[in-house]
């Protein structure tokens, strides 16, 4: 048979230049990590990795504690705190004491200057009736405190207020950062500070002392404590002569209410056990996860040649006509390829004129001259539906000349 | 080391136990020592993975499209039995099935397993890795390592276009021998003297023989042997682009529904095989040719330098040489240096030969590259060019009825036009040119080689 002789048999022969490690056979080398090459390696990460725990640990334990910022606290020294203007009337010898309860304040008697700075948490109308001075922020405490001062309702913002009143406190101490609500002055009173809606420091008498209501109380803070007439103002009004009762809020809201009719939690009422298998269910998560997550083996990667249509740039090129319509290019190109393929079929050479190819087409095929060099020769179409016109009618000679 | 489902499964389980257990807290402890315990068990008495030794047999060699077949024997000089699954890993385009195998190698014992390959890319693929996870008789964990147990496979070209051999070398035989010609003429040498038989040409009777052997003798002719055949690879960029429909699925062809997260706005068409490949297959089937009519091949793969040369292979061994020297050879992203592709051959070809030069009929690419230099290659070898055209853009010159298809028609037109016009000027040079769509290119180059050779003109 012929082909036999020429039969590819490419397991009878291996290059003579080779290209292929002879393995003889193959031997194999395991490539795994042992505990002690992975121990030799990364024992020095692992050390390090304990000394930055430790030192972090170390930071964190022996380091200041920073709990979270309690606005006008006297102990706190952040910036919301105002353990600044505390010590300055401590200083001045101003007896100051924090209280965090309605409880601790009574205890403490009447006759002082109850300051009710941040009172989220606590039970104000508990003091409705203790006697003595009282400096008042913003107007949660109005109703119980001072039911007598009415807040605007519209916001007022904070900035640099001039007193422009006759309150001693205020003009001695001057400019001040102020704002945040408005009061209307009650009767009797004197409204300092004032904004478009009304005064953002208002002072009158009631029954034992006189009562100092502010819209904001940043001007205490340690932030703002150094500026302007802050100071001034903060110890004009806190430096009555009597001892200050300096409530703030508790750590913690008081417990005992959220809990149900029985006084049990939701907390309380499930069995121990769920708890435990919920540790449990982690446990399985973890095993299941690092079940799934071991890979059988490396990934293998791999460079692919790339993969070009080499009509690419041929469409790239129709893409191009039809967007920049381009119809007399497509139209020149259709027509050149046409003409290219008639004229041997015409029994024309190369470089047979327009004339001499319409004639030869109009002779053949019985088609009108006029039209055929219009066709092959003429103006580029004007629109889309004349280049598909013309591309059609162009096939149609093509055609008919092949018939021949 | 690795663990199994079924530890996962014996942990879902403690859940229930610690949920319903009298005293949870130390239920949740107990289930987790006792896991702990199993897998500490599996993992110190599963059978150890790094002892174990591997040896590879089987084939080194396959054609693109077939199968390969490679062994694996896994021998255990360990104590204890191994048992679990074991992965051959190899680079995708390698083909390498099945993913996983089961593994049972009792202690001090070898087994074979067989691993088949179904390469879709030319060119040596290596083995990576074997990786053997090894279970413990609770199956709770398993030891898990790798090993590099070298093998490599060189995969060849697939040679498709010998179907077309047959047919071409019975034409072989016409001119050749078997048919030997009583003319004389440009390209033949003398073959043999034979008795006259009624109907010879009398012109071809050898007076002086015949005087010698008391009967009429004619001369025979036959088709010049031995002349030198060089065909010449352009493996540059215009080498890569793919043509007409793989008969073969290869490497990288992305299928339509598995983009993955990309979105395809539209089912692209079959990108084919590269017009290197094509070009291989016709270089393939002119060299089996070339070798059964009595003439040298020589090859050489040239883009910016010299991919590949063979030279002076014996005419049995050519073809497996020939598909060994062209199976790695990749088309390069960069611009085919002619300049320097035609100084290799002239160097190489000391003898006027028939330089084949498989390359691309790009209209630009030429002008720059190839037109200049040409004369010098043309002067001293008859140049046969051939180019594998691309059916996609006939069928995009053939498009009608909407504006947009004519517009590609144009597009494709001013391609085919440029196609003719680099023809025509390479046939003014004197040199000879095949432009045939991908299928065809193979016999066509072999019909044009058989009709060179006919005519005497190698």
């Amino acid at each position: 048979m012929a082909g036999e002789g020429v039969r590819v048999r490419p397991e009878e022969s291996v290059p003579a230049s080779g290209g292929l490690a002879p393995a003889a056979g193959g031997g194999s080398v395991p490539t795994s990590p042992t505990v002690r090459s992975v121990w030799r390696g990364g024992r020095l990460i692992a050390l390090l990795g304990l000394i930055v725990v430790a030192v972090a640990t170390a930071v964190v334990l022996l380091g200041p504690d920073r709990g979270a910022q309690r606005f006008l606290d006297p102990d706190d020294t952040s910036l919301q705190g105002s353990k600044a203007l505390a010590e300055l009337l401590r200083a001045r010898g101003v007896t100051v004491d924090r209280v965090d309860s309605a409880e601790a304040a009574r205890a403490l008697g009447g006759d002082r200057l109850l300051f009710a700075g941040d009172t989220t948490y606590v039970d104000t109308s508990a003091l409705a009736s203790l006697p003595g001075d009282r400096l008042i922020v913003g107007f949660y405490d109005l109703p119980t405190l001072a039911p007598n001062v009415d807040p605007v309702p519209e916001a007022v913002r904070e900035r640099s207020r001039d007193p422009e009143c006759a309150l001693p406190a205020a003009t001695a101490a001057g400019s001040a950062y102020i704002g945040g609500v408005a009061f209307e002055v009650p009767d009797g009173g004197t409204g300092c500070y004032p904004s478009h809606e009304g005064s953002t420091l208002v002072s009158f008498p009631n029954g034992s002392g006189t009562t100092t209501v502010v819209g904001s109380a940043s001007f205490m803070t340690n932030l703002r404590l150094a500026e302007d007439g802050n100071a001034a103002l903060a110890l004009n009004l806190l430096d009555t002569g009597k001892p200050v009762t300096w409530l703030v809020s508790p750590d913690t809201p008081p417990a005992g209410d959220l809990a149900g009719t029985e006084g049990r939690s939701m907390y309380d009422l499930m069995p121990a056990g769920v708890g435990w298998s919920l540790v449990m269910a982690c446990v399985a998560v973890a095993l299941v996860a690092f079940w799934r997550g071991r890979r059988l083996g490396p990934v293998v990667v791999e460079r692919l040649p790339v993969v070009v249509r080499a009509a690419e740039t041929v469409e790239g090129r129709g893409r191009l006509y039809r967007a920049r319509k381009a119809r007399a290019r497509a139209a020149d190109a259709l027509r050149a390829g046409a003409i290219d393929r008639l004229t041997p079929r015409l029994g024309l050479g190369q470089g047979a004129d327009s004339r001499e190819v319409v004639a030869a087409i109009a002779v053949r095929t019985g088609e009108d001259a006029q039209r055929v060099g219009a066709a092959l020769y003429g103006p580029s179409p004007e629109t889309d539906d004349e280049l598909v016109a013309l591309a059609g009618y162009v096939d149609h000679i093509e055609r008919k000349v092949s018939e021949l | 080391m690795t663990l199994t489902g079924r530890a996962g499964l014996v942990a879902a389980l403690g859940i229930v136990v610690v949920l319903f257990a009298p005293q949870p807290g130390p239920a949740l402890a107990g289930v987790c020592l006792l896991l702990a315990a199993g897998i500490m068990v599996d993992l110190v008495f599963a059978g150890a993975v790094r002892p174990l030794r591997f040896h590879r047999s089987g084939e080194r060699l396959v054609r693109l499209g077939q199968r390969a077949t490679v062994e694996l024997t896994v021998e255990n000089p360990g104590s204890r039995r191994v048992r679990g699954v074991l992965r051959d890993a190899w680079p995708p385009s390698a083909g390498a099935a099945p993913r996983e195998l089961a593994l049972d190698v009792p202690a001090g014992e070898r087994r074979k397993l067989v691993v088949t390959l179904t390469p879709t890319r030319r060119g040596d693929r290596e083995s990576v890795a074997v990786t053997v996870r090894s279970r413990g008789p609770l199956g709770l964990a398993a030891r898990q390592g790798n090993h590099y147990s070298p093998w490599s496979v060189r995969v060849l070209p697939p040679f498709l276009s010998r179907k077309h051999l047959p047919s071409r070398l019975a034409r072989l035989r016409e001119l050749e021998g078997q048919h030997p010609a009583l003319v004389r003429g440009q390209g033949t040498e003398f073959d043999s003297l034979r008795e006259y038989v009624i109907g010879d040409d009398v012109r071809s009777i050898d007076w002086r023989a015949t005087a010698r052997r008391h009967d009429v003798v004619v001369r025979t002719w036959r088709p010049e042997r031995d002349r030198r055949v060089l065909i010449v690879l352009d493996t540059g960029r215009t080498s890569a682009g793919r043509v007409g429909a793989a008969p073969i699925p290869l490497a990288g062809a992305v299928a339509d529904g598995q983009g993955g997260l990309l979105v395809r706005p539209a089912p692209r068409p079959e990108p084919g095989w590269p017009r290197l490949d094509w070009s291989m297959d016709a270089a393939l089937l002119l060299a089996a040719l070339a070798a059964r009519a009595g003439d040298r091949v020589d090859f050489l793969a040239y883009d910016r330098s010299v991919r590949a040369w063979l030279s002076g292979a014996s005419r049995t061994e050519l073809l497996s040489s020939l598909v060994n020297v062209m199976a790695p050879i990749e088309a390069e992203l960069v611009e085919a240096d002619a300049q320097g592709m035609v100084a290799a051959i002239l160097s190489r070809a000391k003898r006027r030969c028939l330089v084949v030069l498989l390359t691309d009929l790009n209209g630009a690419a030429m002008d720059e590259g190839l037109m200049p230099v040409l004369p010098q290659l043309s002067s001293r070898h008859l140049v046969l060019v051939a180019g594998v055209s691309d059916p996609r853009v006939a069928a995009m010159a053939a498009g009608r009825g909407t504006a947009e298809e004519v517009y590609d028609a144009a597009a494709a037109e001013h391609a085919r036009l440029e196609r003719r016009r680099i023809t025509a000027r390479l046939r003014r040079h004197g040199v000879e040119v095949v432009d045939a769509p991908p299928d065809d290119i193979a016999p066509a180059l072999a019909d044009h080689y058989l009709a060179l050779k006919a005519a005497g003109r190698l």
